[in-house]
């Protein structure tokens, strides 16, 4: 099993940091409501207790997912609890669940996730593009495995590096995660120098 | 994701939650009450995985078999239900793949040990979670806000 040093998660909690700071801008322009980013945990867990890390795999959910293509591929996966959902929605002034609803939360999706894409391409000198998202509304489990399953390759290990964007007075929030195909953590640790 | 799990103890329940692309793969004796439940992530290992990948489907089917055999279980007498497989996000080409490439991954193992498929829900795109009742041999599968619904009614045969 793969192992990483304090140091190193600490590195990549730093950019998950960065990268959240970057996407909360992002949403707050979107919103016209201020956001708040929470400190971002960095997870390396091996893939069965990845998904219960996260939460009840049972719970409902919606999953915003976008590819990242270039030198480092690997997903961006938003989540949002079905009070997050309602909120969100409710802010952007369509109706959770309908298709205008599925529609917003997806471009919510793209705009934080490329936003933040793009802001770990440029702290690790990549060349990072975003895919068009995608969105399911199901259990939390069958949503971030099946992400797992598609970037997990032959690695054992997810890493999970878990931020939440938090809407000010509204108490609504999003967290996502990013996960990286096998071999992309390396690669960031080696371009971050640690 | 990637366990094996088995039992012939009455009263015990394998469960694989929450299962997207994933196949949850049940295997029972139903006379003897043994039973074993393999949660595959991935069609195949390319042949270099570690010992021990058993979220790969060409490692973890042969493993779950040997495993119930161990437990008292027949082979002839073995017998599969699958559940999963779905392609959670209809966008995403890929993910498509992974959930029928399980599937069929998994149906060709099986076909290889010459064990029936007995049960399946599979495909899709809902999530689903899978529990197998030891010793009652009941299987049931559920789908995200909906109730369990039995794939294999069971029946009360007390383990020998």
């Amino acid at each position: 099993m793969t192992r990483y040093t304090d140091t190193q998660l600490d590195a990549l909690r730093e950019l998950a940091n960065i990268g959240s700071g970057t996407a909360s801008t992002a949403l707050s322009g979107m919103l016209g409501k201020s956001v708040d980013i929470s400190v971002p945990n960095a997870f390396v867990l091996p893939m069965a207790e990845a998904v219960g890390s996260i939460g009840d795999p049972e719970s409902d959910s919606t999953g915003v997912v976008l590819g990242i293509v270039g030198e480092m591929p690997g997903s961006v996966l938003l989540l949002f609890t079905p009070k997050d959902a309602e909120l969100m929605c409710g802010l952007l002034g369509v109706e959770a669940g309908s298709e205008y609803g599925i529609s917003a939360l997806m471009e919510i999706g793209n705009i934080v996730g490329a936003s933040y894409i793009n802001a770990l391409g440029q702290m690790i000198g990549m060349e990072l593009e975003p895919t068009p998202p995608a969105a399911a509304t199901d259990m939390l489990g069958a949503i971030v495995q099946s992400v797992l399953a598609e970037r997990a390759g032959a690695g054992d290990v997810a890493l999970l590096l878990d931020s939440d964007l938090v809407v000010e007075g509204e108490d609504c929030s999003v967290s996502f995660l990013l996960v990286p195909d096998q071999g992309g953590v390396e690669q960031m640790l080696e371009r971050l120098g640690v | 994701m990637g366990e094996l799990a088995t039992s012939a103890v009455a009263g015990d329940v394998l469960v694989s939650l929450g299962l997207g692309s994933c196949i949850g793969l049940a295997l029972l004796d139903r006379r003897l009450g043994v039973a074993g439940l393999a949660h595959v992530v991935l069609p195949s290992s390319g042949g270099n995985a570690p010992l021990g990948s058993w979220k790969f489907a060409d490692y973890a089917v042969p493993e779950l078999v040997d495993r119930v055999v161990k437990l008292g279980a027949r082979r002839p007498m073995l017998e599969a239900v699958l559940v999963g497989g779905a392609s959670m996000f209809a966008v995403s080409k890929s993910s498509l793949e992974v959930g029928q490439r399980n599937e069929a991954a998994v149906r060709e193992l099986l076909r290889e040990q010459h064990i029936n498929v007995i049960a399946k829900e599979t495909g899709g795109s809902r999530g689903r979670t899978i529990r197998v009742y030891v010793g009652s041999n009941k299987v049931t599968v559920k789908e995200a806000g909906g109730t369990e619904k039995p794939l294999i009614a069971g029946a009360s045969v007390v383990a020998a």
